[in-house]
């Protein structure tokens, strides 16, 4: 009768100290960042963050140890994620490595692809981002038209073109969806792959895109004759789809889905004080339910994971409230500021709003659509 | 899930599924005491009385499993206010009574002194069906102490009221009554008498608000228009997505909450749940009646039965106002320092436990 499946999850022992030594760790190492550097933190690349959250053991943390891993639980990576997601810590650089292209590498990967780059990406160095978006393939995925050609000796030659690639300037390895087969519109999904690209391979060249506020995040990636041997590919060619689908609970149901803006909410409380008006109160406790709301999902979704299961729609789920919650914020807050805030002035409340009026509408697109997850949600229910 | 839950829903379910048209029968009829004897012979009321008391010892996750099936067929008994009675007279040292005990928080009067006797006067509002109770539970501060009182319907006059539903929703009016029992507030359920009236209430909800979207999928599959179903249309799927996705959210809080108050204080997450409750019940009305068109507008139609009890159980127990301000203010007296470790250290509490 239940129509979706949020069973509450049972937090294994040792995680209030283990939630200690992270947060004494991060309480030195994100000292002197401003509230409006701690918003969106998985956006923000920091190479030498990384490397330090990699001495501690906690990139990579439930990976085997013969790859550098330190076989850790997934609720503790869980415990990890939210952590850093609280402190606005700068996690971006690591961040797809450790999510998805490192176990999409345990998952499918050789032997000789896990030896070759896992341990990299456990020491916070080696970092990686995903080639699924095309020019003309966005929301309908499936539509990819960059190809690779089979030539005589085995090897691949690849032409195309991905775009709004995170971070593809700062990455070394990219994970992409290339079409290995012929394009049939009816089945568009068939003859799809994914490679496994090193970025400075010769044919591939890499142009950041400025954003709205003038910052480069992501990219365009061009490839021209780009010549990959044969060992690039990842897991069984022709089972691209199904492979890269197969990540998506891993990429909609983590704590960045509804973290983004947690650092106005916290602004936002500390000029309200302790004794607010009733509007502001409301709003307080409205926002705290919704958060407690949404990790108790987001949670359950993680339990179900490290259980071995694929809550597939129960992340959409995730993902399309969390988004819509962490959007909602910063014009909660903006409404609600005393006497009309003034964004040009440079307190640490108007500058991290301001940030986050600009840059949130991107949170309900990255990683899937809204309309696109209500639509898999409506599947859930039936409806497709 | 428990074994005893699985044990509990599944029987209840049965029950209650033979009885899907028990909301329609008591707006005909009234009172549905054949349907209320067989929830007593299954021992429902007595779930969170302990078995040397002769109940069944369920935590609140298993008193879940029972009120979600309640919920989800409308079901117009007061079982999840006499359960709540039945594990506070328990604790409390009151007999159990044959009769229904009903329960409410809203008390306003005084205890004097009368001899060795102390008598109530005063009245208990919003008394789930007062008027069909043999007595009511309700709590009372009485010098500086709360006392947990028990009060026989025999000595009331009772106003009666309904909610929008129907159901029986009346004010108790006392002159000089003896109460059944009385004892400090010793229990967190006693303390937190309207927290765990609306912790009770929760259950019901999450199964209300199912049974209504079960409803609107099910009608969006059978009725065509333009040559199609309507639940084939882009529009009509997105409206159902967002309302599918409040409902697994407030199932999910409201396990967490029980969860939390089988273990401890959940005084934050029962109110958390509540308010997020309230705010899915709007959207998930509107929802209901959008895709159900002027078919569910009708008497006829069952689908009334569950919003007209979302509108008003959104009112009953707290309304959104009342627990938005109460979670605000937790909020700004702990201060943006304490808000994500005091977040976490309420589920980090139970690590370890199954």
């Amino acid at each position: 009768m239940s129509t979706f499946s949020f069973d509450a999850v049972n937090l294994p022992p040792g995680v209030p100290e283990f939630r200690v030594a992270v947060r004494e760790f991060l309480k030195r190492e994100t000292a002197g960042i401003p509230p409006h550097r701690r918003i969106n933190p998985w956006g923000v690349f920091d190479a030498d963050f990384s490397r330090k959250l990699a001495a501690q053991g906690w990139v990579g943390m439930t990976w085997p140890k013969k790859y550098g891993g330190h076989e850790r639980s997934a609720i503790e990576r869980y415990v990890l994620l939210e952590e850093l997601l609280a402190a606005g810590a700068p996690v971006g650089a690591h961040w797809i490595a450790d999510r998805q292209s490192g176990p999409a590498l345990l998952k499918y990967g050789s032997e000789e692809q896990r030896q070759k780059y896992l341990p990299g990406m456990a020491r916070g160095e080696l970092y990686c981002c995903i080639g699924m978006s095309e020019p003309n393939a966005g929301s309908d995925l499936a539509s990819v038209r960059t190809r690779a050609e089979k030539l005589p000796d085995g090897r691949w030659k690849i032409n195309g073109q991905k775009v709004w690639t995170t971070q593809a300037h700062r990455c070394r390895l990219m994970i992409a969806l290339i079409r290995t087969g012929g394009y049939d519109e009816k089945a568009k999904q068939v003859g799809l792959s994914q490679f496994l690209l090193e970025l400075d391979t010769p044919g591939i060249s890499v142009r950041p895109i400025v954003d709205l506020v003038g910052e480069s995040h992501f990219c365009e990636v061009f490839f021209q004759d780009a010549i990959v041997p044969a060992q690039c590919i990842l897991g069984e060619e022709g089972d691209g789809w199904k492979q890269c689908t197969g990540e998506l609970s891993l990429e909609r149901s983590g704590p960045e889905r509804y973290m983004s803006s947690i650092a106005v909410y916290l602004e936002f409380v500390k000029a309200a004080g302790p004794g607010p008006v009733d509007s502001v109160r409301q709003a307080l406790g409205k926002v705290a339910a919704d958060i407690w709301s949404l990790r108790q999902m987001s949670l359950s979704v993680a339990g179900q994971l490290a259980a071995g299961k694929d809550p597939a729609i129960e992340a959409a789920i995730v993902k399309d409230l969390g988004n819509s919650f962490e959007q909602s914020l910063p014009t909660l807050v903006q409404t609600l500021t005393d006497a009309g805030l003034d964004l040009a002035q440079h307190s640490d409340l108007a500058k991290t709003l301001g940030a986050l009026l600009q840059i949130s509408p991107s949170f309900s697109l990255r990683g899937g659509t809204r309309e696109i997850l209500r639509g898999i949600i409506a599947r859930g229910l039936g409806l497709r | 899930m428990s074994d005893l839950s699985q044990m509990l829903g599944e029987s209840v379910q049965r029950l209650f599924g033979d009885h899907a048209d028990a909301a329609a029968a008591a707006q005909r009829e009234g009172w549905q005491a054949r349907l209320w004897q067989q929830t007593q012979e299954l021992g429902l009321t007595l779930t969170l009385v302990s078995e040397d008391q002769g109940g069944i010892s369920g935590t609140w996750e298993d008193a879940y499993a029972v009120l979600h099936p309640a919920g989800f067929h409308q079901i117009p008994l007061p079982l999840a206010e006499n359960m709540l009675a039945a594990r506070l007279c328990s604790r409390a040292g009151f007999a159990l009574l044959q009769g229904i005990t009903s329960v409410s928080p809203y008390c306003e009067g005084a205890l004097r002194t009368d001899g060795s006797e102390l008598l109530f006067r005063g009245q208990v509002r919003a008394v789930p069906w007062g008027r069909h109770s043999e007595a009511v539970l309700t709590a009372l501060d009485h010098q500086g102490h709360l006392q947990l009182l028990l009060l026989p319907l025999a000595a009331a006059r009772i106003v009666e009221g309904v909610n929008l539903a129907g159901e029986p929703r009346d004010t108790l009016h006392f002159e000089a009554c003896r109460p059944l029992g009385i004892a400090p507030a010793q229990e967190r359920e006693a303390r937190q008498l309207l927290e765990h009236c609306a912790l009770m209430r929760l259950p019901q909800i999450v199964g209300c608000l199912e049974s209504a979207l079960v409803r609107s999928i099910q009608y969006a599959t059978e009725r065509k228009q333009f040559g199609r179903a309507i639940g084939q249309f882009q529009a009509v799927q997105q409206q159902l997505a967002l309302f599918g996705a409040d409902v697994a959210a407030v199932a999910c809080a409201v396990k967490a909450a029980c969860r939390a108050a089988s273990t401890g204080d959940a005084l934050f997450q029962i109110s958390a749940a509540k308010l997020r409750a309230n705010q899915a019940i709007g959207l998930a009305t509107a929802s209901a009646h959008q895709v159900h068109a002027a078919i569910g507008f009708t008497g006829d139609h069952p689908l009334h039965h569950a919003t007209q009890r979302l509108w008003s159980w959104r009112s009953e127990w707290g309304n959104d106002r009342f627990w938005s301000e109460r979670l605000g203010t937790m909020v700004a007296l702990r201060g943006a320092d304490h808000f994500w470790s005091d977040l976490t250290a309420r589920d980090d509490e139970s690590a370890g436990h199954a």
